[in-house]
């Protein structure tokens, strides 16, 4: 009996501990957790939270997030402005991390996000497949994003030489560690499933196994 | 029932049957991992675990890092890492860092340590279920890994400006790492809870 779902047969699986249950329970009977056939309110959740991070993502990125006080002088450095140094300095390797980190992916998980949600309970050019595998990267990578704030965290403990140099954290690591929190709540709340569900009445002949 | 799982990617019903050791099962339709049996997976879990306990142990005992220029030298230790945000006025950010590369990993670690002793012994506890819940609540919010690598870049953004020292508590970590992250990785989410159930229903029938 190929392509046949929990769902169709009226049973939901724990997303704690993956135990198979009748939908009509509450809980989970193995480990007592709130059982749901399909995440509650998923897209709404999800769309909510990623407007949040966008909103986030603004002073993350106009805000400086660190300031380097060197002999009396002060300079401060936004997340771009601080790649852009970096290329200067010549050490690209480390532009490169940040720039991917810290700009790329959140910026690329958004979008595909966004993305997902709206292509949910429609036909797009990317299969189910796809859109499940460019989920799972998307909750994959997330955590990532957190390197700049740990960069600013280790630089502000470490660097504080009395007045020769200092290093001081900006309130974009605020910001910006709000934009990392909220995406990865926003993709533990959106329901892969759901870019499913609606392929059940249209296709059920080509799943087969 | 048994050897059903639904997929948690695309709600497909996959009977994956008897998996041998080491095999490892996917849904055939949006490729999602399922499952994968270890036979040796709770002993697994107990060395890895246990050698990432005492290598956390040992990561906050001794200097982090420390960094010297022209006289002045200032050095950390890993706890001190969040707390300059938090004399810096960004406690919030200060209290999330801890919990991401200290508090959250360490208590993943007893509550591993915990739940596979028993597992591993086939005796059944009346906490093994809290403990397993516990454990995958948490795992996703561990950064360590993530932290390793904002070390490193660290380093090579100030390495010119001055010397810097990486302390015993550095390679400490870095190892620690290592194993956090092999201690998860060798504890499958629907093997362990199906061995929980499993124990509880011959504990029962006794």
């Amino acid at each position: 009996m190929p392509g046949e779902t929990a769902a169709s047969r009226n049973l939901a699986s724990c997303h704690l501990c993956c135990k198979l249950a009748p939908t009509d329970q509450h809980h989970c009977p193995r480990c007592g957790a709130a059982m749901h056939s399909r995440k509650s309110d998923s897209i709404q959740r999800t769309l909510a939270l990623l407007i949040t991070a966008c909103v986030l993502y603004i002073p993350a990125n106009l805000y400086p997030i660190m300031f380097t006080d060197q002999l009396g002088s002060s300079e401060a450095s936004t997340i771009l402005g601080g790649v852009v140094l970096l290329i200067k300095l010549g050490s690209i390797p480390v532009a490169l991390v940040i720039f991917i980190f810290s700009v790329m992916v959140p910026l690329g998980k958004l979008m595909a996000m966004f993305y997902l949600v709206w292509t949910v309970e429609k036909h797009s050019p990317l299969g189910p497949r796809q859109r499940t595998v460019m989920y799972h990267v998307t909750e994959f990578v997330g955590k990532w994003s957190m390197v700049d704030v740990f960069v600013v965290a280790i630089l502000a403990a470490l660097v504080h030489l009395g007045g020769l140099l200092v290093i001081r954290p900006g309130i974009a690591a605020l910001s910006f560690a709000g934009v990392v929190i909220v995406t990865m709540i926003a993709a533990e709340s959106f329901d892969s499933r759901l870019i499913w569900d609606q392929m059940e009445d249209t296709d059920s002949d080509n799943t087969t196994s | 029932m048994s050897g059903d799982i639904a997929c948690q990617g695309c709600d497909l019903l996959v009977n994956v049957g008897a998996l041998r050791d080491g095999e490892s099962a996917s849904c055939p339709r949006c490729g999602s991992p399922l499952t994968r049996l270890r036979a040796d997976a709770y002993s697994r879990v107990l060395a890895y675990g246990s050698a990432a306990l005492i290598l956390l142990v040992l990561a906050n005992s001794y200097s982090f890092l420390s960094f010297s220029a022209s006289g002045l030298e200032s050095v950390i230790t890993l706890r001190e890492t969040p707390k300059a945000l938090w004399d810096y006025g960004m406690p919030e950010v200060a209290l999330l860092i801890a919990a991401f590369i200290i508090v959250i990993p360490a208590v993943i670690l007893v509550l591993l340590v915990t739940l596979c002793i028993p597992l591993h012994y086939g005796r059944y506890r009346p906490w093994l279920v809290p403990v397993a819940k516990g454990i995958f609540l948490g795992q996703g919010w561990a950064m360590v890994e993530v932290f390793i690598i904002g070390v490193i870049v660290s380093l090579v953004k100030i390495a010119s400006m001055a010397t810097v020292v990486l302390g015993i508590s550095f390679w400490a970590y870095a190892a620690f790492t290592i194993c956090f992250t092999l201690a998860l990785a060798s504890l499958d989410r629907y093997q362990c809870w199906e061995r929980i159930e499993q124990l509880g229903a011959t504990a029962n029938a006794r």
